[in-house]
């Protein structure tokens, strides 16, 4: 058992990033007191003095691996033991149109979703770093306050707000600018609204800080050297910004593939998402087999997107905004 | 986020479970929560700790997941739930449940519709039509056939949203199949009467959303749980209802496969299944007692607006059939609904 623990431990920091590496690499080069005996151990992940200084991670990845990584391990195996060994569940999973929907407005809904708090994350972040100093820091407490608030309350309220007989809609009637109530809610345009607003602060967060980060100088050497607003904008501050829109866009998109909650009070079940589907399975339909294979269909979908975004951003994150 | 927190709350959930919660003498209860647990609560295990002095230990919500882990994990922590008729029967085909002890409970009075070799029912409720008075001009809405007149009827319609028995009934009916021959269900004209309203409906998953839908008139009509219509209308609501048709669903009491303490669990479903403990529930939360002799005890000014009082208008759905059917159902159910 603990072998298997080890394994897994050491091939998920086997493929930690490429930024990971680099740094680690980094670090050995810094330690110029190192004995040259040390090119005959063997090369890579095997070579533990490359490790040298990282057991203080041991505890987490031990912790990791007992309770997440071997569960996971447990109960995506159930995708190939349930009912019956073997792939039937795969095959039910693909060979049902259904399914392929629910994928599918899974995707849309995160990509979304994504989409819609970036564009209005950046103008805030943007906002909150130029205004003085006091302002910002208020404006910055407002989305932290509405991240801390229950996240049902918040839910609900845009129910209120959004529904046929709800505050938007009769505003609207009584200001005679429609006769019908719009549709906004109890299908996907509730579930997006409702989740772009609760995915705001995960975008806004990394975003402000990399924008904070930025030396205001180097636009005004571009500004210097010519560049109009616009151009400065779009050559100079934006690919600047890039490391937080990328962190923050990449866990809001993960966060939305997995969301059960508003989904569940705003969507309408028409338009039902993968972990709702889950949920179905499980505790529903006690059809185990075939959630395990949807939720391993998810986990292979957000590490192949993680995969993705570490080839597209091969610098790191957290590094890359603070220098 | 929230994920992390409920894995939270769930360890430690546990820990004070397994750290003697469930000792020698007690039972460990589990239901939906909310008002229904709470009436639970004071109408079976007070009385019952009173008399037994065996303590009764509140938990839940249900979750038929959690469950069959614990019943394939063998680590039982729970001894009596409530759970869907049609879960009740599926459970017990899966061997998931201990068989009752009759000699304990007393099958006699209890209607034999919810009773079975391993659960007794906790209550029965009926799906009912309802309406919001200030949506609905032309006369009140008499029987399903309703739901699919947008005509006379405009608006939206509530629907239960999880493949169980109800809706693909009230659609059936609806179409002109006569009650008694419902079964085994025609999903093909199913699904072609639900789909002339499919834009229409708007779906609820849980009791609170269905009379959030009803009192806001966001729906002029639907179909609902008897006693969130009742509760509506107690608190002034403009909300009227019709019990043609009324299709009778049940919860059912089991006692996990394993379960710890299952002799104090047999006495505890004795009480709750008693003529008193019936009657004492029915008149808290205006669902029906499963208890033919509880009728009698019922509080006068609810006893109009329980199922008991509209039997010749009763169909009873048929849970023996979806607990054999479900999954298959499911999986088609699905398959129109994302069309």
């Amino acid at each position: 058992m603990a072998g298997a623990v080890m394994a897994e431990v050491s091939s998920t920091v086997r493929s930690l990033p490429a930024g990971a590496d680099s740094q680690g690499a980094a670090r050995t080069l810094a330690a110029p007191g190192r004995p040259l005996s040390q090119s005959r151990t063997p090369q890579g992940w095997l070579d533990l003095q490359r490790w040298r200084g990282s057991a203080a991670l041991l505890p987490a990845l031990l912790f990791l691996g007992a309770f997440f990584l071997l569960p996971l391990l447990g109960l995506l195996l159930r995708g190939f033991t349930e009912p019956q060994p073997g792939l039937g569940n795969y095959a039910q999973l693909f060979a049902n149109a259904a399914y392929a929907r629910v994928l599918f407005n899974t995707f849309a809904v995160a990509t979304l979703v994504t989409l819609i708090s970036v564009l209005l994350a950046f103008p805030l972040a943007w906002v909150i770093t130029l205004v003085p100093r006091g302002w910002g820091r208020l404006v910055l407490n407002i989305v932290l306050l509405s991240m801390w608030t229950s996240l049902l309350a918040r839910t609900y309220s845009w129910l209120v707000l959004l529904q046929g007989s709800g505050v938007i809609n009769s505003l609207l009637m009584s200001l005679g600018l429609i006769d019908e109530p719009l549709e906004m809610v109890n299908n996907l345009t509730g579930v997006v609204i409702g989740m772009s607003y609760i995915m705001l602060p995960f975008i806004v967060l990394p975003l402000q800080a990399t924008m904070q980060a930025l030396d205001p100088m180097v636009l005004q050497a571009g500004a210097i050297c010519g560049a109009s607003p616009w151009v400065n904008f779009w050559r100079v501050f934006l690919p600047l910004c890039r490391p937080g829109l990328f962190s923050g866009g990449l866990m809001v998109f993960v966060m939305s593939l997995g969301y059960y909650v508003t989904p569940a009070l705003l969507g309408g079940a028409q338009n039902m998402m993968l972990p709702e589907f889950i949920i179905q399975q499980v505790q529903s339909f006690l059809n185990w087999g075939l959630a395990s294979a949807a939720a391993a269909l998810l986990v292979l979908l957000t590490l192949v997107l993680f995969y993705l975004y570490l080839k597209l951003q091969p610098e790191s994150p957290v590094g890359a905004g603070g220098k | 986020m929230v994920v992390k927190k409920g894995a939270l709350v769930l360890l430690a959930a546990g820990m004070m479970m397994s750290s003697g919660w469930a000792a020698a003498s007690s039972v460990n209860f589990v239901s939906w929560g909310g008002s229904t647990q709470e009436a639970q609560e004071k109408a079976w295990a007070e009385p019952f700790t009173a008399s037994t002095g065996t303590a009764v230990v509140q938990d839940g919500p249900t979750d038929y997941g959690k469950l069959k882990a614990m019943v394939m994990s063998k680590n039982v922590q729970w001894d009596v739930v409530d759970v869907e008729a049609d879960f009740a029967l599926r459970a017990a085909a899966e061997g998931l449940l201990e068989p009752m002890d009759f000699s304990v409970i007393d099958k006699s009075k209890i209607d034999p519709r919810f009773v079975s070799d391993h659960g007794v029912g906790s209550f029965y409720f009926s799906f009912v039509l309802g309406f919001n008075k200030s949506k609905v001009k032309s006369g009140s809405p008499a029987d399903w056939s309703a739901l699919f007149d947008t005509k006379t009827y405009p608006g939206k319609r509530a629907l239960y949203q999880w493949p169980s028995p109800g809706v693909l009934e009230l659609a059936l009916l609806a179409d002109g199949v006569p009650a008694d021959k419902l079964y085994p269900l025609d999903l093909d004209r199913a699904f072609k009467k639900l789909d002339t309203i499919k834009k229409d409906i708007v779906w609820w998953g849980s009791g609170a959303k269905s009379q959030q839908l009803l009192a806001s008139g966001e729906t002029t009509l639907g179909q609902f749980w008897n006693g969130r219509v009742y509760a509506l209308q107690k608190d002034g609501a403009p909300v009227g209802v019709s019990w043609k048709q009324n299709l009778v669903m049940a919860d059912f009491l089991v006692v996990p496969k394993g379960a710890k303490n299952k002799e104090a669990a047999m006495k505890f479903l004795a009480e709750a299944s008693s003529a008193k403990g019936q009657a004492e529930f029915a008149n808290l939360t205006a669902y029906a007692p499963i208890n033919t002799d509880s009728v009698s005890q019922l509080d006068s000014s609810l006893a109009a607006s329980l199922p008991t009082a509209h039997a010749a208008d009763q169909i009873t759905l048929d849970y023996a059939y979806w607990a054999k059917n479900g999954a298959d159902i499911a999986s088609r159910w699905n398959e129109w609904l994302v069309q």
